[in-house]
This record gives structure tokens, sequence and C-alpha cells, in this order.
């Protein structure tokens, strides 16, 4: 139903497993940072930050111009939505499919209670 | 029973005795109803359940709209009626567990854990509440990035 890879989606959810780099997308969500800025929340050095990238931009999940001083990082947008379509899809399944199951349960017990007579 | 492990968890309360709620989960004349989530169908044909361990449960939804059809299968890895019920899908490697609760002799809770269980994974620093923490962070996203669904003209294409 979707076009990402087991593979991305691997990398994406290993990418997310950590919590600093959740912040980090979360903060990106919001626009476009700097390594310093993305630092400045946090209480880890430059290198501790860059590592975090590095694995964020290694999954498609954010991007790095090259061409700008400052390198700013970009969150690629569709590969977010992408991850989180997995669980939401399937959040949205079970919803649905416990829809129709209490739909069916209502008609099966109806009818048994037709058969019995026992009508309320 | 919050979120510890890598376990996205659905529940729903039903007003139906366990062992019928149990049943319609296994037997296809029932699964045929309802298996397919909105705007799809899974004919009755297509629906093969041996609930026993190592038994296949495969079904195949089809698009009302389009036709298009989504096969799945699965093999049961614990039967034991009328509490409990875990396959694990054969294309995801992810293993999905059923647990009927008996609230009363006419109520049912039904959870579903669903786990997914990538290499990735088998990383310690993957390990703790990892899908938990996901659909927190999915719903917080939502929340401080409400543009974020699909009004991006600008992204290319991933394909």
């Amino acid at each position: 139903m979707s076009t990402l890879t087991e593979e991305r989606l691997d990398a994406a959810f290993a990418a997310l497993a950590d919590p600093t780099r959740r912040a980090i997308v979360s903060r990106l969500a919001t626009g476009d940072a700097t390594v310093n800025e993305l630092a400045a929340p946090f209480a880890m050095s430059l290198p501790g930050i860059s590592k975090h990238l590095k694995v964020l931009e290694r999954s498609g999940l954010i991007s790095r111009r090259r061409d700008a001083q400052f390198r700013p990082c970009h969150l690629e947008v569709e590969a977010l939505d992408q991850t989180l379509d997995w669980i939401t899809t399937h959040r949205r399944i079970w919803d649905e499919r416990f829809d129709k199951l209490d739909a069916r349960l209502r008609a099966v017990q109806s009818g048994r209670r037709h058969r019995k007579g026992v009508v309320g | 029973m919050s979120g510890h492990g890598n376990e996205l968890r659905f529940t729903r309360v039903f007003d139906a005795p366990r062992q019928l709620v149990f049943d319609c989960m296994i037997d296809p004349d029932h699964l045929t109803h309802f298996w397919g989530p909105a705007g799809t169908s899974t004919p009755r044909e297509h629906i093969t359940v041996d609930a026993r361990p190592g038994g296949v449960f495969s079904t195949v939804m089809v698009n009302d709209r389009d036709g298009s059809r989504y096969p799945t299968h699965a093999i049961y890895d614990e039967v034991r009626p009328p509490e409990l019920l875990s396959w694990t899908e054969s294309h995801s490697g992810m293993r999905v567990t059923t647990q009927f609760v008996a609230l009363g002799p006419d109520r049912t809770e039904v959870r579903i854990h669903q786990r997914y269980v990538p290499e990735a994974f088998l990383a310690p620093e993957a390990q703790a509440g990892f899908l938990t923490s996901l659909d927190r962070f999915a719903a917080h996203l939502g929340e401080v990035a409400p543009r974020r669904s699909g009004s991006e003209p600008d992204q290319p294409s991933s394909e």
C-alpha cells in the first residue's frame, strides 16, 4: 500500500528510535535549521549532534544543503510521512475492522435471539 | 498495561461473549464480514484459516472501488481458545497477538498487540518502548506542524 521499501522503513525506524533524534526531527518540522541551532537545546557537543544528523541523513529523513555556508538541515517531509503513515495506517485498519466486527457481532447475536424467541 | 516493548496496541470492547468474539476471528464465515477495513471486502472463497500453531491464515482484501487486491499470508504461532491468538505475517515479519478478555458474560475486550521486528530493533539502543514512542511522536508532530501532511509541492516524489 506504500512505496516505502522495508529496508528504508527499517532505517527510518532505527533513526527515530533515539529520543534526541526525534527531538531534532520535531525541531526541523517547524523549519530548516543549522547544526548550531539544533545543538542549542541539548547538552551535547557539536560532534555529538553531527553524529545524530548523519544517522538521520542516511535514513533519508533529513537532507543538508551542500551549497550554503552553514549547511542547514531540512526535514524530508515525505519520507517522515511515509514512516509515520505505517503506524497510522495500521491504527486505521484495526479501527475500521473493529467497527465491522462490532456490526457482525450484533447481527449474529440478534439472529440467535430471534431463533431462541427472546427478542428484547 | 501501558507501552512497554516495541508494540502498537489497539483495544476495543464488544458487547458479546468471549467465545463468540474468538470464533469470529478464526471462522471464515465471520471473517468475510469484517476482516477488510472500510472500502474493501474479503471474499469468503479466498480466506484460509488453519487455526493451530504452524497453520496458515491467509486472506485477500479487495478494494471495492478499483478491484485491486491485497493478499495477506500469516502463520499462526499460538491458538488458545477463547483467550489468545497470535500469528506472524509472512511478508513483513510482523507479529500480531490478539487477547480476548472477558469483562462479563456478554462483554469482551479485544487487545491487539502488533510487533514489528526488523533487524534494526535488535540493537539495544532501539529497544525500549519504541513503537509506542513513535506513535506518540506522530501525534505530537501533528500538533507542532499540522502543515506536514501532503502540502509540500516542492518535495520531489521518491519513486
